[in-house]
C-alpha cells in the first residue's frame, strides 16, 4: 500500500502540489488526469524523491520515504522525454538497474533480453538508443523500469511525443505488459480524458495542485465531484450553464419549456447545470450559431454561440456545419448534473438509455 | 491564390544509389485553389518532404511543382510567395509583435500607412491586437504561432500557406483555439492551405481533402468522411478511426467471399481472383440490432471511455472490436451484432476491391 | 518515366567549369599558403650559413648543400644546446599540469552545473565567471606574485613548482569547456540514473563521464596547446636546474642568427601538437561526438 499524505508544494508563487493525498493498493494501475501545470508531474516526481515537498510524506507499507534518496527508493520511472543512456547499447541499458543492484553482468544481460523480447524488441538489442525510432526508445525505457520489479512504477505521459496512432497501440501494448507483473502500483499521468478513463482501475483528477476526485473511472465520469472535476473529466466538453430556480427557471439560454422536470425538489436559489455535450440535438426552437465543427472519425463536436453562452454538441454522425453557419438544438436538460452554488455535486445526472 | 499541381513528383536523398530509397513516391496531384488540405500519416511517411518541396525548401530529384500552370521547380522560396508555418515558432524575438507583422511588407518597401492598416487588419483577425507592442519574445507559444501565421497572410500576394505540424508546441487547451482561428481563416480569406499532421482528429476537423501518405506515397486522398467509410487500403482502415477497423482473414468460395472465423461473408466482386483476402468493417457499423449479418462472441475486454466503451470480442480465435453503450456488456458476455452489408468491405492484398455491393440472397 | 526538372537558366558549360577552376585554384593556393612556412622551415634546417645567405632555395642538393648543423646544434652539436632534457621536462610538465586540470576542472563544472551555489550576491554563473576571469589577466601581473609563493615553497625551478603554476593558468580553460558541454547533457539523464539506483558520485562517474568525452577531448587539447607553448612562466620561474623547451631554444640565439638551428628547433616543438592534431581529428570525424541524448 503506498500512501501520500498531505502533500504540499510551492515554488516561485505557483503551487504545484495543495494537501494531496490518497491511498493506492497494490495490483492497481491509477490515472492521474489533469490539465498542463495541475500537479501531475509534481506528484510523480515526489513520489519518485526528485522533489522535495514544503510539507507531507509519502510511505510504503507503513515505511517513510521522507529520508529516503531517489537511489534508495524501490520506485521506477519513465518519462515524456525518451530518456535512455547514450553510451550504452540496449541491452546494457535494459541490465543497467540490476548491474547496480549488484547482479553479475551476465545474469543481468540475460534477464534484460527476456524483457527486450517482451516489449517485442529483440532485434534491437545490439543498438544504441540514438539509432532507434521515438517509440523504440520508449519501449527501452519501459523495459529497464520493469526489469527491476520495483513495487512501483511511475509514468509520466509515456506516449505523449509520439504520433497519434502509435499512441494508441503502446497503451495496449503497455496493459498487456502490466499484466504480467503482479502486485505492481502503477501510476500514469495523463492529460487525456479518454485514455484516464480506458487505461485505469483508478483515476485521481488534479487541477493547480489540488486532487478534486478520487475513485473508479465510472463512477468519477458519472458523478463527478464538483464542477471542475466535471470539466476535467469531459472530453467533449461539459456545458456548464447557470440555473436559476424560482418563479422562472432559467438555465442559461433555455428556459422552463426545455427543463422538464429537471427542477423537481429544487429550493430556488442559484445553481449550476453540467450538460454533456451528446445531450444537444440539432433541431427545436433554438438557433445558434456555429463556431467551429470538429470531425473525429465518426463523430462530430461542433462549438455553438447560443444567444452569447458557448455551448458545444456531441453528434454520432460524420456531418458538417460551417462556421458562421446558423443551426437549431434543442438540450435534454432533465439529463445533466446539478450542481450547489458552491459547486459541489447535488443531483447527478438521469442514467442514459432512459428515454 | 494558386492552384497547385504536382507532375511526376518524386524524392530520393540517394538517387543515383542503384536502390534509390524513395523518400516520395512518383505523384501526381492536384491541389484546388483556396481548398483545404491535410497530409496525414506517421513520422516518415514523406509528408513533409513533400511540404518542403512544394515551399522551395526542397529541390525534387524528379518532377516538377506547378502553381497556376507556372513551373516553379527551380524558384526560390521566396520567390514562390509561400507563407510557411512550422512545428516551432519561428518569430525575431528582439522585435515588437507589430514589428514581426510588418517585416514582410518592410521587405517589399509597402508604403507605412499601407503596412499599419494591413497589420491591424491581420491582428484583429489572429487576436493579437492587444499584443501588438509588446516584444515578441514574451509570448506564450499559441500566440508565437499565430505571429508566424500572421507574417504569413500580411502579404497580399500569398499563394498558399503551408502548416508543418504547427500545433505541436501548443497546449492542448489552446488546440482548440488555434484551430477555430485556421479554420475561420481560411473560411474568410480563401487562400489554399495545406496542414501536415500525424494527428487524424486535426486533419479531419481542418481539411476538406485528407491525404493519406504512408512510406512515401500517397494511400488516399478525400474527404474526412470518404476515408472514414471507404478507406482504400488496410492502413487507411487502421490509421483512421479510434479504434482502428476490423480486419478478418477471407477465403473466396464460389463467389463468396467468406471469413469463417466470425462468421461472415458476401458476394465476390466481378473478376476477383483468389489470394490474400480480407473483409473489413468499422467497429462504429455494428449496432445491437438492425438490417444486415450477425456477427458475435464473447466480450473479453472492454475499454471504458465515458459514455461509450469498446468491447473487444472473441470467436474462434478471432476477434473484433465493437462500441457499444457504457454498461452495456461485463467480460464474460455474449454479445451479437448487426452488420450492414454495404459496412462490409472486400480487400486483397490490402487494397479495396467494392464497397456497398449487396450478397446474393 | 523520369522527368528532368526544367532548368530555368540554362549555363554555358563553360562557365560551369570556370567556376570549378576557380574553386579548387582558391584552394590549391590557400592549401600551399599555409604549409609554405613549414617547407621553408624544414628546408632551412638543413641548411648552413652559405646556404641561408644565398637566397630562397628550395631542392637539396641541386640549389644548396644540405647540412645537419642546425639538427645538431640541438643534441649539443657546436654552437647548440641539447634539448632532449628541456624536452621532456615540457612534455612531463604539460602533461601533468593538463592531466590535473582537467581532474579538478571536471568535478569543479559538474559541481558548476549541476547544483546550485550562493555566496552573498554570487550565483553559478558568477563563480563561473571567476574561473574564466583568470585567462584575461596579462601574465605579467601573476609573475612576481607566484615568483614570491613558489619560493617560499622552495618550488622555484622545480617541475613540481611549475606544475602547480600551470595548474592555475588551465584549469579555468577546463572548467570554461565543460561546464558548458555539462549543461548541455539533460538533467533528466542524471535523474534516470539516481531512479536506477546510483547515487549521484556514482551517477557522475558511471554515466555522466562517459557522455562527456568529446568535451574532455577538447578541454585536454587546449590545455596541453595553452601549456606546451608557455614561454612566460617557464622564462621567469626557471633558471638553471629545470628548463622547458620554449627558454632552451632561445639559448640558441648568438650574435649570428642560426636560422638553421631555429628553423629546427621550430619543428621540433610543434611536432607533438601536430601528431596530437591528427588524433584527435579522427577521433572526432569518427563520431566522437555523437551520442547526444535525443
Amino acid at each position: 500500500m503506498l500512501e501520500i499524505r498531505d502533500l504540499t508544494h510551492a515554488e516561485d508563487g505557483v503551487t504545484h502540489l495543495d494537501h494531496v493525498s490518497a491511498r493506492l493498493a497494490p495490483g492497481t494501475l491509477t490515472t492521474i488526469l489533469g490539465r498542463t501545470g495541475a500537479g501531475k508531474t509534481s506528484l510523480l516526481r515526489t513520489i519518485a524523491g526528485l522533489l522535495v515537498p514544503d510539507s507531507g510524506e509519502v510511505s510504503l507499507d507503513g515505511k517513510s520515504w521522507s529520508r529516503l534518496p531517489p537511489w534508495k527508493r524501490p520506485t521506477a520511472m519513465v518519462t515524456q522525454q525518451f530518456i535512455n543512456y547514450p553510451h550504452l547499447s540496449t541491452l546494457d541499458n535494459v541490465a543497467f538497474p540490476l548491474v547496480r543492484k549488484g547482479a553479475r553482468r551476465a545474469a543481468a544481460r540475460e534477464s534484460a533480453r527476456a524483457m527486450l523480447d517482451r516489449v517485442g524488441l529483440s532485434a534491437m538489442v545490439g543498438r544504441r538508443p540514438s539509432e532507434l525510432s521515438g517509440g523504440q526508445q520508449q519501449r527501452v525505457a519501459i523495459a529497464r523500469a520493469l526489469v527491476k520489479q520495483a513495487p512501483v512504477l511511475l509514468l509520466d505521459e509515456p506516449f505523449v511525443n509520439l504520433d497519434y496512432k502509435l499512441r494508441e497501440d503502446l497503451r495496449e501494448e503497455l496493459v498487456d505488459m502490466l499484466r504480467n507483473e503482479s502486485g505492481l502500483i502503477v501510476l500514469y499521468a495523463s492529460t487525456e480524458p479518454r485514455e484516464a478513463l480506458s487505461l485505469g482501475d483508478r483515476i485521481l483528477l488534479m487541477a493547480e495542485g489540488r486532487l478534486l476526485d478520487d475513485g473508479e473511472p465510472q463512477q468519477v465520469f458519472g458523478a463527478p465531484a464538483t464542477i471542475e472535476a466535471a470539466r476535467v473529466i469531459s472530453d467533449p466538453p461539459i456545458n456548464i450553464l447557470p440555473l436559476t430556480v424560482g418563479e422562472h427557471v432559467a438555465a442559461g439560454p433555455f428556459g422552463a419549456q426545455d427543463a422538464g422536470d429537471l427542477t423537481r425538489d429544487l429550493a430556488p436559489g442559484e445553481y449550476r447545470l453540467g450538460l454533456r455535450a451528446a445531450d444537444l440535438r440539432p433541431g427545436g426552437r433554438h438557433v445558434a450559431r456555429v463556431v467551429l465543427s470538429e470531425v473525429s472519425g465518426s463523430e462530430t463536436v461542433t462549438h455553438l454561440d447560443l444567444a452569447g453562452f458557448p455551448l458545444v454538441m456531441h453528434e454520432k454522425s460524420v456531418v458538417t456545419h460551417p462556421p458562421g453557419a446558423e443551426i437549431a438544438v434543442d438540450a435534454n436538460l432533465a439529463r445533466g448534473f446539478i450542481y450547489g452554488a458552491d459547486g459541489t455535486l447535488l443531483r447527478r445526472e438521469a442514467p442514459h438509455g432512459q428515454d | 491564390m494558386a492552384r497547385i499541381e504536382l507532375d511526376h513528383l518524386a524524392h530520393s536523398y540517394a538517387p543515383d544509389a542503384p536502390d534509390p530509397a524513395w523518400a516520395l513516391r512518383p505523384i501526381d496531384m492536384v491541389w484546388e485553389d483556396g481548398g483545404t488540405y491535410a497530409l496525414l500519416g506517421p513520422s516518415g511517411c514523406g509528408k513533409s518532404t513533400m511540404l518542403n518541396i512544394i515551399s522551395g525548401l526542397l529541390r525534387p530529384s524528379q518532377g516538377r511543382v506547378l502553381f497556376d500552370g507556372r513551373d516553379v521547380t527551380a524558384l526560390d522560396t521566396g520567390r514562390r510567395n509561400i507563407a510557411q508555418v512550422f512545428q516551432v515558432p519561428v518569430i525575431y524575438t528582439s522585435m515588437t509583435v507589430a514589428q514581426n507583422l510588418a517585416f514582410p511588407l518592410v521587405c517589399r518597401k509597402v508604403a507605412p500607412a499601407i503596412i499599419r492598416r494591413r497589420v491591424g487588419d491581420i491582428a484583429e483577425r489572429l487576436g493579437l491586437a492587444p499584443h501588438l507592442q509588446r516584444r515578441a519574445v514574451g509570448l506564450t507559444a499559441d500566440q508565437k504561432q499565430l505571429v508566424s501565421l500572421g507574417r504569413g497572410l500580411v502579404r497580399e500576394d500569398v499563394s498558399a500557406i503551408l502548416l508543418d505540424e504547427p500545433l505541436t508546441v501548443i497546449d492542448p487547451q489552446m488546440k482548440f483555439e488555434l484551430r477555430k482561428i485556421l479554420k475561420q481563416i481560411n473560411e474568410e480569406f480563401g487562400i489554399t492551405m495545406v496542414l501536415v499532421t500525424h494527428d487524424q482528429n486535426e486533419a479531419m476537423t481542418f481539411a476538406r481533402t485528407v491525404v493519406v501518405m504512408n512510406h512515401g506515397e500517397v494511400v488516399q486522398a478525400g474527404t474526412p468522411q470518404d476515408l472514414f467509410e471507404h478507406p482504400a487500403t488496410t492502413h487507411v482502415g487502421y490509421f483512421i478511426g479510434s479504434p482502428a477497423m476490423n480486419f478478418v482473414e477471407a477465403r473466396l468460395e464460389g463467389g463468396m467471399v467468406r471469413a469463417p472465423a466470425l462468421g461472415l461473408a458476401r458476394a465476390a466482386p466481378e473478376g476477383l481472383a483468389g489470394g490474400d483476402l480480407t473483409l473489413g468493417f468499422r467497429p462504429e457499423h455494428l449496432a445491437p440490432d438492425g438490417p444486415g449479418q450477425r456477427i458475435g462472441g464473447r466480450v473479453t475486454r472492454i475499454w471504458f471511455e465515458g459514455l461509450e466503451e469498446v468491447a473487444e470480442i472473441a470467436r474462434n480465435d478471432a476477434t473484433f472490436r465493437a462500441r457499444v453503450p457504457s454498461g452495456m456488456f461485463r467480460i464474460g458476455d455474449d454479445a451479437t451484432f448487426a452488420l450492414p452489408d454495404d459496412r462490409l468491405l472486400v480487400y486483397r492484398e490490402g487494397r479495396l476491391c467494392l464497397a456497398g455491393a449487396r450478397p446474393a440472397g | 518515366m523520369t522527368h528532368q526538372p526544367l532548368d530555368p537558366e540554362p549555363r554555358a558549360p563553360v562557365s560551369r567549369t570556370l567556376k570549378l577552376a576557380l574553386k579548387y585554384g582558391f584552394i590549391l593556393f590557400w592549401s600551399a599558403f599555409v604549409v609554405f612556412p613549414f617547407l621553408w622551415a624544414l628546408t632551412t634546417s638543413f641548411k648552413d650559413a652559405n646556404g641561408v645567405t644565398n637566397g630562397a632555395t628550395w631542392l637539396p642538393w641541386l640549389q644548396y648543400q644540405p647540412s645537419t648543423q642546425g639538427w645538431a646544434s640541438l643534441f649539443g652539436g657546436p654552437g647548440g644546446t641539447n634539448i632532449v632534457r628541456p624536452y621532456l621536462n615540457s612534455i612531463w610538465v604539460t602533461l601533468g599540469a593538463s592531466a590535473v586540470s582537467i581532474t579538478l576542472g571536471t568535478l569543479a563544472a559538474y559541481g558548476l552545473s549541476r547544483f546550485t551555489f550562493r555566496f552573498l550576491f554570487f550565483r553559478n554563473a558568477d563563480i563561473t565567471f571567476f574561473f574564466i576571469s583568470q585567462r584575461i589577466m596579462p601574465p605579467i601581473v601573476l609573475a612576481i606574485p607566484f615568483f614570491l609563493m613558489l619560493r617560499a615553497l622552495g618550488l622555484l625551478d622545480s617541475l613540481a613548482g611549475l606544475i602547480l603554476v600551470y595548474v592555475a593558468l588551465l584549469m579555468p580553460i577546463a572548467v570554461w569547456v565543460m561546464v558548458d558541454f555539462f549543461n548541455s547533457i539533460p538533467r533528466g539523464l542524471d535523474e534516470m540514473a539516481w531512479m536506477d539506483g546510483c547515487d549521484p558520485v556514482t551517477t557522475f562517474f558511471r554515466v555522466i563521464l562517459p557522455n562527456a568525452v568529446p568535451g574532455l577531448v577538447v578541454a585536454g587539447m587546449f590545455c596541453v596547446i595553452f601549456g606546451w607553448n608557455d614561454f612566460f612562466f617557464a622564462f621567469t620561474l626557471t633558471f638553471t636546474q629545470t628548463q622547458l623547451l620554449p627558454v632552451s631554444i632561445v639559448a640558441l640565439n648568438s650574435s649570428v642568427t642560426p636560422w638553421w638551428a631555429l628553423s629546427a628547433s621550430a619543428l621540433v616543438s610543434i611536432a607533438p601538437l601536430v601528431l596530437l592534431a591528427f588524433v584527435v581529428e579522427r577521433f572526432l570525424s569518427k563520431g566522437g561526438l555523437a551520442g547526444a541524448v535525443r
